[in-house]
């Protein structure tokens, strides 16, 4: 038999490409966020000439007319160079036969997570896929359970079906089973073409050209072949003003154009030769010969008729398929034989569960104990509290384990430096790193499960300088001393500092979980011993959102989690961007970020992005905190789950390396 | 159906209250039980004596302070001077500025919103231990939460948020449903088609949404804010039974014949109408006083309300959120809201028969 | 009557233009729209350029005043065009209509429970009014009423979907449904909707006993005080007798004003509940409709409310005329 893996990653990557930092939202964090509603420079006029043209549907109109080259031409011009095409199991394999072998499944499964050690030894002895290569394909060797089901944590319901329309974490996963993908990146954040999907890749010498060649034994869910015209025309209708497409437009706006050959051959204009251009490509492809003609009729890809009935049952082109869907309590879906069988031949691996499904559960407390009954598979956890009491007992370990490993999110109190008469100071914002009490936080707030915060890219990565800056430690009289230089004291003896007859009294907003109202409380306790006055108040998400983007607020608590390249920072730290919510600015950062999406070279790059780090660090731009691990509990069948800077699923393999022995 | 004698009615209102006073007072177990809020009201107020981590009195370079007043409003603590040898906690290392200096502490030394910290503050303290190590103790008798934050502390000056939580937003729902619903009822006409009206519209919008939408735009929320909605909201119970009950006392003979003898109509709605008609009003009432916690506290599952609020409700919450494993967390704060809801339940009770004129009749 | 009917309807009418316009204007004066929810949804991947922020606005009609939208909504209703939710992709009527069921069940199954529960314990406690025993169920009730459900909950979620996991009384953490539903006989399904329901009922009533009984019993307290139950008594007629048949019918007038009350209270669902045991019901619509600003969600959560709040105060008023002699509407 012979097997495989869903190269989940090919399709996981839209999740985190294009993107970049995300303000996490529903599980960690304060969760992305859309550039302000109006920008100054656009006239009015433009916009109510833009509506009036809204209202008409027309391919593609927000792309400006190209017209593509003859592919004689481009191929005789553009000095194809190989690029990467991967297969993404495959080299996890190969990874893991190179490394030395781990404790056996059975002592990890009978450890506790208690100590660094036990946590390495089940991280690598679960992260195991214990399949042996055979031919194209894989046998599995303890013979997978071809049959299994695994039911997997949602914190909140997918609201469509519609990839080109998706955006919430959910349908983020929903889709990184069920849809088509070309592209993937590892656990490095290295990017590939997925060999699942595609036979070459190459980029011409100046950067400015992708060719891809697909495959062309792909076909989706209604039997119909996936072509190279159902990625061009997805791009052209992603492309299209009045189809409400909520999330991956912007990802793409270095795409000039794409323009498909014949069936198999795609080609990739840029409007530039950056690094990042690789990270624009993945976006969500839906079958053209399903909408071509529904969409003119009705845009928003929802309400007629015709799109009612494909909205629930949508024809789709990856390796599971929906297959049923009761809304707030679950969506099911099943492997799809049409993904890995072509004309009765196994083409492809075959994806490893033959169901997936998705319980919703809204209250963390409550999936503790769904995975504690056996209703849950794998569980991420969010509130460290539950990592050192809740999954601790022998009970938890009867049918659980628990894992913990490095993840790029970095949580830390933003300045607004504009608009208030705080924090336009820098002394002012170091002395608010000076005056929290880090040591509580990583103690007795984040029981030392973290690392402490050092800047904006985790100590892990290459861009972190090295020496890595070191952390700050709680001095309140530096704080003071701080504070003082920049005019903050106590002039009129209430026992709050003041300058200009200004009191310094601001709010930190967060949203209203309330393990980051405790450090929100935390800070508010720490500045109130210099006699500086902390309103903490707590939001919910889309309140946040508002004000962030709208830099309506003093101070905030958030996180970033990692972007799959470090450009997708400069929205975050460059001057005006849309999530620069504390309007910090800085030329040299702005000149840098410029430079390293242009910079080529690797170590070149790196130098680049570290001088950012180093920058943001000592301007203390943000007050960082920590970069918070990923926790996760997982049913003790599971097998070969691996962690990426994101998490256990969104890479590849990710997800498609996971599997349930049927020896069991 | 015969109304009370209208001379009961018309006595002067002392004599109202000292009857009520009088038929309360023949009910030992509500005496006890006002003697409990009471206690909790005694409690409410002395709190920043009885537990706290600032002095109740101290001298400090000749001046003297009490810090302890800064629990009930920040600005009563007054500031140590000089500013630069104070770090906002009254700890050995400013004392060991002025040798002269002396101070008079609460018999505890806990904070109740945040753990002792032990040595940092004082040789020899220990500090608070904490999650699941946080059960009671000697030190800390109903146990700790969170970074270890002591629980009787943090419910004894959480006394003062509940007691308000249940007699503000009740009083206010009390104050304008029994004004609306009174002026409805008796009135009738034109003057109830509105006031119905009214009470419809506030009875339909969600309070949800308005407690969300409110909370959204007030810039510093605070408990008193979450007080004034659930007050805002919640008097349409109140102000329907009121008009009920006054729509049919009203057409009763005593009220007939006040009106006949030209008795003023505030006068016979608030003397004669009312006291006849509170004691089912006093049922939502009651209700409602203790209620207030609870609500309060399911606000606190949905994440809202202020982020510091003392309140018990957010004790049972966090101890909800320990997946009820800190079973101090349940066990305190749902004995304190059990036994004041009981204790506002027997007086409202006793409340109720004491001023119901019938009863008073009945058992003459 | 007729006349008073038709004159009540029209100020129904009214009343319901009057607060869907609050409504429709709070919720669009609330910080934040749809578009920032969206943002918030959590995916990495959402930085929406300013002009397709525009456009999408003007989708979803947040580019004109909430007063414009409200006037067009509200055309929009009065051709039964309830609009499409935000969020759900679906037309409002069919997610409404979706959450109508798992509602009723809920919390008409509860509703019931309560009023036959505590109808007989408030008749029970008049009529022992004073006894120790009294005073213990008293005791008892209040102790439930002042442990908030969802704390309760997820005690009884702990002890019978896990402590008790494998045992006869095992019963489901969360839902409507077990995954294998479909697998069930017809008698197997009837009883898994059970087991679900269950403890959510359960959670749901206890908390409303000692409200209602007290009412109940205070309300039957005042009346057994009249002179004419005096006068029964006098002339013999038994306790039990006196009770039912003479002092019962004369609490009803409050009584009555109490089932107006609950009406909407059918399909209000509870927000705490339905997220503790993750119950598809109306509570959950309104919270997550709110949290994402799901305009014509909400709007249509709110009407279904209104209708029914109004229509329980209609029917209350009308229902005392049936009850009460005294109170006529000519």
């Amino acid at each position: 038999m012979s097997a495989t893996g869903l190269r989940l990653g090919a399709h996981a990557r839209v999740l985190l490409w294009n993107l970049c930092f995300v303000l996490l939202a529903a599980t960690a964090g304060c969760t992305g966020d859309s550039p302000p509603p109006t920008k100054p420079d656009e006239p009015a006029a433009e916009a109510t000439a833009d509506e009036a043209e809204a209202v008409e549907f027309k391919l593609g109109d927000m792309l400006e007319p190209f017209d593509p080259p003859k592919l004689e031409e481009l191929n005789a011009t553009a000095e194809w160079v190989d690029r990467p095409v991967v297969d993404s199991l495959a080299q996890l394999l190969e990874l893991q036969a190179s490394e030395p072998e781990p404790p056996t499944e059975a002592e990890a499964l009978a450890l506790k997570n208690d100590t660094p050690g036990a946590n390495e030894a089940i991280r690598r002895a679960m992260g195991r896929v214990r399949i042996a290569k055979n031919g194209d394909f894989y046998d599995d060797e303890a013979g997978a359970d071809w049959d299994a089901e695994i039911i997997r944590y949602a914190n909140g319901d997918i609201n469509s079906t519609n990839y080109v329309l998706y955006n919430s974490a959910t349908e983020a996963e929903v889709h990184a089973l069920c849809g088509f993908g070309l592209f993937s990146f590892d656990a490095e954040m290295k990017p590939f073409a997925a060999a699942e999907s595609v036979v070459s890749w190459q980029t011409s010498g100046n950067g400015l050209i992708d060719k891809v060649v697909m495959r062309d034994d792909l076909v989706w869910s209604d039997g119909e072949p996936i072509t190279a015209h159902d990625v061009a025309w997805s791009f052209k209708l992603i492309m299209s003003s009045v189809v409400p497409i909520p999330a991956v437009r912007q990802g793409m706006k270095e795409i000039r154009w794409i323009e498909a050959y014949d069936d198999q051959t795609l080609v990739y204009f840029y409007k530039d030769s950056l690094a990042t251009n690789i990270w624009s490509v993945n976006f969500p492809v839906i079958p053209k010969h399903i909408y071509e003609e529904s969409v003119a009729e009705d845009p928003t890809l929802t309400r007629s008729e015709y799109h009612v009935r494909y909205e629930d049952k949508p024809v789709l082109g990856g390796p599971y398929e929906i297959a049923d869907r009761k809304r707030g309590q679950e969506v099911i879906l099943k492997r799809r034989e049409s993904y890995y069988l072509h004309q009765g031949e196994q083409v492809r691996d075959r994806p490893f569960f033959k169901t997936v499904r998705l319980k919703i559960i809204p209250d963390q407390s409550v999936a503790m104990l769904a995975l504690r009954k056996g209703d849950l598979d794998e569980l991420q956890i969010f509130d460290p509290r539950l990592w050192v009491s809740q999954t601790i007992s022998n009970e938890f370990y009867r049918r659980n384990t628990k894992v913990q490993a490095p993840q790029w999110l970095t949580w830390s109190f933003q300045w607004n430096t504009k608009g208030n008469p705080f924090f336009g100071d820098v002394r002012v914002r170091r002395a608010m790193g000076l005056a929290f009490d880090h040591e509580e936080l990583h103690n007795n707030l984040r029981f030392g499960l973290d690392l402490p915060g050092i800047g904006t890219y985790h100590p892990d990565s290459p861009w972190c300088p090295d020496p890595t800056p070191q952390p700050q430690v709680q001095d309140l009289a530096a704080a003071r001393k701080l504070l003082r230089q920049a005019n903050w004291q106590d002039t009129d003896g209430d026992g709050v500092l003041d300058k200009d007859g200004k009191p310094f009294e601001f709010t930190v907003i967060c949203r209203n979980e309330q393990w980051r109202i405790d450090i929100c409380n935390l800070l508010k306790e720490n500045l109130e011993r210099l006699g500086v006055l902390v309103n903490v108040q707590p939001m919910e998400a889309t309140v946040l959102i508002d004000k962030s983007v709208n830099h309506q607020f003093q101070a905030a608590f958030g996180g970033w989690s990692t972007g799959t390249d470090p450009d997708t920072s400069e929205n975050i730290f460059a001057t005006d961007e849309g999530r620069n919510f504390g309007q910090y600015t800085n030329a040299e950062v702005d000149r840098l970020f410029a430079e390293g999406k242009r910079e080529f070279d690797f170590e070149k790059r790196r130098k680049i992005y570290q001088r950012i780090h180093q920058v943001l660090w000592d301007e203390c731009c943000y007050t960082w905190l920590f970069h918070q691990n990923a926790f996760y509990a997982f049913n003790k069948e599971l097998r070969g789950y691996n962690f990426s800077p994101r998490g256990p699923f969104s890479f590849g393999p990710g997800f498609s390396s996971m599997y349930r022995p049927a020896a069991l | 159906m015969n109304g009370p004698t209208t001379d009961n009615a018309s006595r002067p209102s002392a004599g109202f209250w000292l009857e009520t006073w009088r038929g309360f007072r023949k009910r030992r177990l509500a005496v006890a039980a006002l003697g409990f809020v009471l206690l909790l009201g005694t409690l409410a107020v002395a709190s920043p004596f009885i537990a706290g981590v600032k002095p109740i009195a101290m001298s400090y370079k000749e001046r003297l302070y009490f810090p302890a007043l800064g629990y009930f409003a920040r600005g009563w603590e007054r500031p140590v001077q000089p500013a630069d040898d104070f770090f906002g906690r009254y700890d050995e290392e400013l004392f060991a500025k002025d040798p002269e200096s002396w101070a008079i502490w609460p018999p505890i030394y806990q904070d109740p919103s945040r753990p002792v910290y032990g040595d940092q503050e004082w040789p020899g303290l220990e500090r608070n231990p904490q999650q699941r190590n946080g059960a009671p103790s000697a030190t800390n008798w109903f146990g700790t939460y969170k970074r270890g934050t002591d629980v009787f502390t943090r419910m004894l000056h959480g006394t003062r948020v509940t007691l308000l939580i249940g007699f503000v937003s009740t009083g206010v729902a009390a104050a304008i449903g029994i004004t609306v619903g009174a002026v409805a009822g008796y009135f009738g006409s034109w003057v109830d088609t509105l006031l119905s009206r009214l009470i419809e519209v506030v009875m339909c919008i969600p309070a949800l949404v308005l407690v969300l939408a409110l909370l959204a735009v007030i810039e510093k929320p605070s408990i008193w804010h979450v007080m004034l909605v659930l007050g805002a909201t919640g008097w349409t119970g109140i102000a329907r039974l009121t008009r009920a009950e006054f729509l049919k006392l009203k057409t009763q003979d005593f009220v007939t014949a006040a009106q006949a003898i030209g008795v003023g109509r505030l006068r016979i709605m608030s003397r004669h109408v009312l006291r006849n008609a509170l004691a089912p009003i006093l049922v939502p009432i009651t209700f409602g006083i203790a209620g207030a916690i609870l609500t309060e506290s399911a606000l606190s599952f949905l994440g809202l309300g202020p982020a510091d609020a003392l309140s018990w409700g957010r004790l049972l919450q966090a101890g909800r959120a320990s997946n009820n494993e800190h079973w101090w967390l349940i066990v305190f704060p749902g004995a304190a809201i059990f036994l004041t809801v009981l204790a506002y339940n027997l007086i409202g009770e006793a409340l109720q028969e004491a001023t119901d004129p019938r009863l008073k009749q009945a058992s003459h | 009557m007729t006349s008073y009917l038709i004159r009540r309807l029209l100020l129904a009418t009214l009343t319901l233009l009057l607060i869907t316009f609050v409504i429709y204007g709070l919720i669009r004066n609330m910080p934040g729209n749809a578009l920032d929810a969206m943002m918030a949804g959590a995916d990495p991947s959402n930085e929406i350029d300013p002009r397709d922020y525009e456009r999408m606005a003007a989708v979803y009609g947040l580019d004109k005043p909430w007063y414009e939208a409200y006037a067009h909504w509200l055309g929009n209703v009065l051709q039964g065009d309830f609009g499409q939710s935000f969020k759900h992709r679906q037309p409002v009527l069919t997610v409404i209509g979706d959450r109508v069921g798992p509602t009723l069940m809920l919390s008409g199954t509860s509703l019931l429970l309560t009023y036959l529960l505590s109808v007989p314990l408030g008749l029970w406690s008049a009529a022992n009014s004073g006894t120790t025993r009294e005073r213990l169920a008293g005791a008892a009730l209040y102790a439930l009423y002042s442990f908030p459900a969802f704390v309760a909950a997820l005690f009884l979620q702990l002890v019978f979907a896990v402590w008790l996991e494998g045992t006869l009384l095992e019963l489901p953490l969360i839902g409507l449904v077990s995954d294998n539903y479909q697998e069930l006989s017809p008698l197997g399904k009837a009883a898994d909707r059970l087991r679900h329901l269950l403890l959510p009922v359960v959670c749901f009533t206890y908390g409303s006993l000692a409200y209602f009984s007290r009412f109940v019993k205070s309300n039957l307290e005042e009346v057994l005080r009249q002179d004419y139950i005096r006068t029964a008594r006098a002339k013999g007629v038994g306790p039990v007798t006196v009770v039912w048949r003479h002092a019962f019918r004369n609490t009803l007038i409050p009584f009555v004003t109490l089932i107006g009350l609950t009406l909407p209270g059918l399909l209000s669902g509870s927000v705490v509940l339905e997220t503790v045991f993750n119950w598809p019901g109306m509570g959950l619509l309104l919270l997550e409709g709110i949290n994402v600003r799901d305009y014509p969600v909400i709007m249509g959560v709110t009407l279904v409310f209104s209708v029914l709040t109004l229509a329980g105060q209609l029917l209350a008023d009308l229902l005392y005329a049936v009850v009460d002699p005294r109170v006529s509407y000519d």
